[in-house]
């Protein structure tokens, strides 16, 4: 469960302050999917920054787990991300000189996780965005799709709790965009990873149990959406092979 | 992160980025090379002045002197002072001290050192050798025992053992000389042969009568001989020849006798004159057991300095030390500026990784282990650097040193470059610790990068 109490964030000082996020409070239960929606400048972004310790905000609490990740030592918040957490961007960061597998071994080798296991954990994370066949290519041979499955398959190696996407589908056609988000909620609902997904776009946040949406750093609605996805759209992981 | 990873990692950048990675490490490799040589150079030389000493010099030996000035190097003592009959003075007068006989009979009665020995000042008019009237002249020398000769013909006594008194050894280019001035047939037929030495006492002031008695014969040989001073005639064997060795010091250009014959003949030659049994030095044994620098600190206080084997070597290796000190400077200035190019090349590389770095602490590096990643990188370039400059000093110094030593004609199995693989070893490591303090900045600035920053840079 990540519990976000009063949170507030601001940029600046004296006269030029601004105010990121306005005392902003939510529960997300665990294994919940969740969308934060809202125009551009609302402070989506701050947000999932706050939620995993990359930013501090001035004021607040995000409970995870019954721990309080902005009280945390630099060096217990990076074990946090380490173990716990996943991101998925907008633009990949994906690292263009280095091979699918190295792209995927480096969230193992920053948790520290022995070399021996780390061949069978990165084989099944590309198996799960159907990209076995290019693991020993370099990632910036990959068309976009396929850099953002690579991204995700470097998201869910770890087998985090906490998956946080900032506009995982920003960057890529209605139809390749579909099937990153086909893919993240499957492994959301597989797992009973909590996903949390930053996105302007309504029908993506339809599909989440969750919204929260955004309007100048304060929620303006926090609404739950219950309404079961169409199962056609369902990509069984590992089957059928994906066309991105 | 693991350790391993990191390094694995900082490696791989390091191969995306060859062209710079080799430029960078090339500055480095320069001054590596000049350093590896510098070294290897100073080794070989080192080396191969123990040989000289080592062939040359017993250990035990101690060089014995009245005046302190000669080992000083200063000018003795100058100016108006009183007459010392045990002082001599030069031409510059320069006056340096010198040991008498009653010296020597002082140093040869302490138990501390043994066979004593004076260095004579031994000149000779001329020789001639047997079967022949042609006249040569030569240096004379006593017979070192304490040295080890090699014999290219005939018997030499043992190490330790003096001459017979009635033998001579000359060098191997005497005996050539001989042969070519058509004296002897062959190397090996010198030996045998007699040589006689022809010693003259200095001139005297004749008295009237010995006039009167020269002018009465009416030969003018009787006047000549009486102004130029009594001869005598000694006559030697030659027993052995010693070979030409190219590290041997001195055994090289004189003929050499026993030290009885040598103390004669230079008593005979100086009888009447002030340098009668007086000498700049001496040479002495310091007995077995005795540690030669205790037995000359002895020596110095009862006003004998004295110097020792190690003492020679030392003055060898002082200037061997010079020597290489310069070199090794062009080699230090060459890294001093290599090591901006480090720092400029690793702030560069984290400039163009702003966006990489960024990903690796959103996915929960630490910053510390960011840092070690660009110091790591930092310490493949100077291994890399090193590792080339050094390899190639090897390289072409093994390629170079049959041709030095031919140049410097220092003798077959002497090489001025001797290589070493733990002083290399030592300073490939010094290299990569000073690339890792080259990058310390960069790495720092890497590690203080904001992560959310970062990844807003696209
Ligand atoms: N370092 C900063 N200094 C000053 N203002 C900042 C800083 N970072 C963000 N902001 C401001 O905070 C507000 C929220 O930014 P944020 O990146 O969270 O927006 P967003 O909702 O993610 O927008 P987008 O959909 O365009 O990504 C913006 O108005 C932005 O200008
Ligand atoms: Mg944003």
């Amino acid at each position: 469960m990540i519990e976000v109490k009063s949170l507030a964030k601001t940029y600046g000082k004296k006269q030029n302050v601004f105010t990121a996020l306005d005392d902003v409070s939510f529960t997300i239960p665990d294994g919940a999917s969740v969308a934060i929606v809202g125009k551009s400048g609302s402070g989506k972004s701050t947000l999932m920054h706050a939620m995993s310790g990359l930013d501090r905000p001035q004021t607040g609490e995000v409970i995870i787990d019954g721990e309080d990740i902005l009280q945390l030592k630099a060096k217990e918040v990076d074990r946090f991300r380490a173990t716990k957490m996943s991101f998925i961007f907008q633009s990949f960061f994906v690292q263009a000189n280095e091979t699918c597998y190295d792209n995927v071994s480096l969230p193992l080798e920053i948790a520290g996780v022995p070399k021996k296991e780390r061949r069978a954990k990165v084989q099944k994370a590309l198996e799960a965005v159907e990209l076995a066949d290019k693991i020993k290519s370099k990632a910036r041979n990959l068309s976009g799709g396929q850099k953002q499955r690579l991204a995700i398959a470097r998201a869910i190696v770890n087998e985090p709790t906490i998956l946080f996407a900032d506009e995982p589908t920003g960057n890529l056609d209605s139809s390749t965009g579909e099937i990153i988000e086909d893919l993240l909620f499957d492994y959301n609902k597989k797992n009973g990873t909590t996903l949390i997904v930053v996105t302007h776009d309504p029908d993506l946040a339809k599909k989440c149990d969750m919204q929260l949406f955004i309007k100048d750093g304060k929620i303006a609605l926090a609404t739950e959406h219950h309404e079961k996805r169409p199962t056609v759209k369902k990509i069984p992981v590992g089957g059928r092979r994906v066309q991105a | 992160m693991k350790r391993r990873d990191i390094i694995r990692r900082a490696g791989r950048s390091l191969r995306q980025a060859k062209a710079r990675t080799l430029l960078t490490s090339l500055a480095i490799a320069v001054g590596a090379f000049t350093l590896t040589l510098s070294i290897a150079a100073g080794e070989g030389s080192r080396q191969y002045a123990d040989k000289l000493v080592g062939s040359n010099v017993n250990p035990r030996a101690l060089f014995i002197v009245k005046d302190n000035a000669l080992f000083d190097g200063g000018p003795g003592q100058s100016g108006l002072r009183e007459y010392d009959p045990d002082v001599a003075t030069n031409q510059g007068g320069v006056a340096l001290k010198q040991l008498t006989q009653a010296d020597i009979d002082k140093l040869t009665a302490r138990d501390d050192i043994e066979d004593v020995q004076p260095i004579y000042q031994l000149t000779i008019d001329y020789l001639t050798i047997e079967g022949s009237d042609k006249k040569f002249v030569s240096e004379v020398a006593r017979y070192d025992s304490s040295i080890r000769n090699e014999s290219a013909a005939g018997d030499l006594p043992p190490l330790g053992t003096d001459l017979d008194t009635q033998d001579v050894v000359m060098p191997e280019s005497f005996a050539e000389a001989l042969v070519k001035a058509g004296v002897a047939t062959s190397v090996q037929d010198v030996l045998g042969k007699k040589v006689t030495l022809t010693v003259a006492k200095p001139a005297s002031q004749p008295t009237d009568e010995q006039l009167q008695q020269a002018l009465a014969s009416g030969s003018a040989a009787a006047l000549q001989r009486l102004t130029r001073g009594e001869t005598k005639e000694v006559t030697f064997t030659v027993s052995a020849i010693t070979k030409q060795s190219s590290t041997a010091l001195m055994a090289g250009t004189a003929m050499q006798l026993s030290s009885e014959q040598a103390k004669s003949i230079a008593d005979y030659t100086t009888q009447g004159t002030s340098q009668y049994q007086k000498y700049t030095s001496a040479t002495a044994l310091a007995k077995e057991g005795k540690e030669p620098e205790a037995v000359k600190q002895a020596l110095s206080d009862a006003g004998y300095p004295a110097q020792t084997a190690k003492d020679l070597q030392n003055l060898l290796f002082t200037i061997v030390n010079i020597l290489q000190g310069i070199v090794a400077g062009f080699g230090v200035l060459a890294l001093f500026a290599s090591v901006f190019g480090i720092i400029n090349t690793q702030y560069i590389s984290v400039l163009e990784r702003t966006q990489q770095i960024g990903l690796m602490k959103a996915l929960g590096m630490r910053s510390r282990d960011v840092a070690k990643l660009f110091r790591y990188e930092a310490a493949w370039i100077g291994f890399l650097g090193g590792a080339i400059g050094a390899g190639l000093a090897w390289a072409i110094g093994t390629l170079l040193n049959p041709w030095v030593t031919e140049q410097l004609s220092l003798g077959e199995g002497n090489a001025i470059l001797v290589f070493q693989p733990l002083p290399i070893a030592a300073l490939i490591l010094a290299l990569v610790v000073i690339a890792v303090v080259a990058g310390f900045f960069p790495a720092r600035k890497a590690a203080k990068l904001d992560p959310i920053e970062a990844l807003r840079t696209e």
